[in-house]
């Protein structure tokens, strides 16, 4: 067949074709507008026509445009055809009721190094501290160490605040969100350096977390700094600790991507853990609002710790016991 | 060889090609969407600062979602492209083809970190330049590619003559070249026309009938099937 002919025989099918791929980019309001140039269920079988029709153009030599046009309808047709969603919120809803605890139970020992590479320095300092107080001056300056001494004072108006910034709940909840979910994705994303940045943000959160702890219990505000840390602690230690696990198997499989290349190994790596990643980013937006607006509240210590025990407890009973039904 | 065409075999056994994008557009796409995310943030900051602390705490959230997820609802959302991307005509598309999924544009968009480093998108920078097809670590890992999406252009009509059969049969690429010719010759001038067709003397001249370009023209109407 001549390409003259097959372009009238076809033709007006591939304008069908156009139309209906143009429609389907279409607002659902305009969509109702415009007519289906054919039913939705005969797209497949006329996907697979226009497969054979470049095919056939390719093959028997037709027009380079002819077969550019072709092309370009196939690959919206392709797009149309497999870019077709799942259902995402069903989707989500299954990982949070118990997918994102396989996960990280799946994960447990990368969890325990990361939560090593945290505790082992905070605890190490705080020890170091204990027995030479000028040994906090190596990891913050005085000032800054004033400063914490000041935000958990006895005659602070609100705890964890630097009184003169003036700050409200509200906007302490945006800084939280803003510091803590980039943090926490920095800390995986700094995995593909072999882990290093991501054992450097652990390990500096750890000494921080170490000298702050020491030097507020030795000016007499532990109580203070406690009851502000334990209700949201649970959950933002919490996601640190497992962005700190992405971010080494990531680094681990930079450096050992086992028997295969270090794109395709890194690539299911990286695909295996995207999810958690959003589920510990959602983490710390609970742990952003529990900092925000409990945490910052003067009531009494055993009401602060009864609660903050709770919360404690929660993300470790989630991931200990959710999602045990199907497997793992 | 010097191709950077990615061909792609889809389940129907056709294939398809992808033109992966390289570093210039998609500077310039990002420098475009620098623009439109600054621009946005900027004019939320005034109207927000009225609102005193509680602003405050809205910008910071405005400027983390814009800062991480803008480039990602765009992908998922709108065809693969950010206003950025849109504007010099590219896309994000899966490494086969498909359009990206959630998954794989939070993959790509947090790994943006990674890129950046140690400054000013170093890594990206480099790997965009040294990969074969462009990608940047973050596509690497999540296994996505930014791609040319040309503009749908409408089948065009090759030019009309009154058709003439080549009195000696032709090989396929002499037929390929000849079609190929009729179709552009609208976009060329009648002097370009004559000139190319002074290549090829032993088929635009000939004893009778037309002669140079109108007759090459002639020969393509014979070839795709026109008859008198």
């Amino acid at each position: 067949m001549k390409q003259e002919l097959f372009e009238q025989q076809y033709s007006a099918d591939w304008r069908d074709f156009n139309l209906w791929l143009k429609r389907s980019r279409l607002s659902r309001k305009q969509q109702l507008k415009t007519p289906l140039p054919f039913p939705e269920e005969e797209f497949p079988r006329r996907y697979r026509q226009l497969c054979q029709h470049l095919a056939l153009a390719r093959d028997r030599d037709y027009s380079h445009s002819l077969v550019e046009y072709l092309h370009d309808l196939v690959q919206r047709g392709h797009d149309a055809l497999y870019g077709a969603r799942d259902d995402f919120r069903s989707n989500v809803w299954q990982y949070a009721i118990g997918g994102f605890a396989r996960d990280v139970r799946r994960m447990r020992w990368w969890v325990l190094a990361s939560a090593l590479l945290l505790f082992g320095p905070q605890l190490a300092i705080m020890l170091a501290i204990h027995i030479q107080p000028d040994l906090a001056y190596l990891i913050m300056s005085p000032s800054q160490v004033a400063n914490f001494e000041q935000m958990y004072s006895v005659d602070a108006e609100s705890l964890g605040r630097v009184a003169r910034e003036a700050s409200t709940d509200f906007s302490m909840f945006g800084f939280y969100i803003f510091n803590n979910v980039s943090i926490a994705f920095r800390c995986f994303a700094g995995g593909l350096t072999a882990g290093l940045l991501t054992i450097f943000a652990l390990v500096q959160n750890g000494l921080s977390f170490g000298v702050v702890e020491m030097r507020l219990i030795q000016a007499g505000l532990g109580d203070n700094f406690h009851s502000f840390v334990i209700g949201h602690s649970g959950f933002e230690l919490g996601a640190i600790i497992l962005s700190g696990a992405a971010g080494l198997r990531l680094g681990f499989t930079v450096l050992a991507p086992g028997q295969r290349a270090r794109g395709p190994a890194l690539r299911e790596v990286a695909r295996s853990m995207i999810s958690m990643v959003c589920g510990l980013a959602v983490m710390l937006v609970i742990a952003a609002l529990i900092e925000a607006f409990w945490s910052p509240l003067r009531l009494g210590l055993p009401i602060k710790l009864s609660v903050g025990s709770l919360l404690i407890a929660m993300p470790l009973l989630y991931f200990t016991l959710a999602g045990r039904n199907d497997g793992s | 060889m010097l191709d950077t065409l990615r061909f792609i075999t889809t389940p129907e056994l056709i294939e398809v090609q992808l033109r992966p994008a390289g570093l210039l557009p998609r500077l310039l796409a990002w420098g475009i969407d620098m623009v439109i995310r600054g621009g946005f943030f900027l004019a939320a900051a005034v109207t927000l600062s009225i609102l005193g602390g509680f602003g405050t705490g809205i910008m910071l959230l405005l400027y983390f979602f814009l800062e991480w997820f803008y480039p990602v609802l765009f992908e998922v959302l709108m065809q693969g492209a950010t206003p950025g991307k849109r504007a010099l005509g590219l896309a994000v598309v899966s490494d086969d083809g498909t359009p990206v999924g959630w998954g794989k544009s939070m993959t790509r968009n947090l790994l943006r970190t990674a890129d950046f480093l140690p400054m000013l998108y170093g890594f990206g920078i480099v790997s965009v330049l040294i990969h074969k097809e462009f990608r940047r670590i973050g596509d690497i890992v999540a296994g996505t590619l930014v791609i040319h999406r040309d503009a749908h252009s409408p089948l065009p009509a090759l030019a009309e003559a009154t058709p003439l059969a080549s009195p000696t049969p032709l090989d396929r690429e002499t037929q390929r070249a000849l079609v190929a010719f009729a179709e552009r010759a609208r976009s060329l001038t009648p002097a370009r026309r004559e000139e190319l067709a002074g290549l090829v003397p032993h088929l635009a001249r000939a004893e009778t009938g037309p002669q140079g370009a109108a007759r090459l023209l002639a020969l393509a109407n014979y070839l795709i099937g026109r008859r008198i």
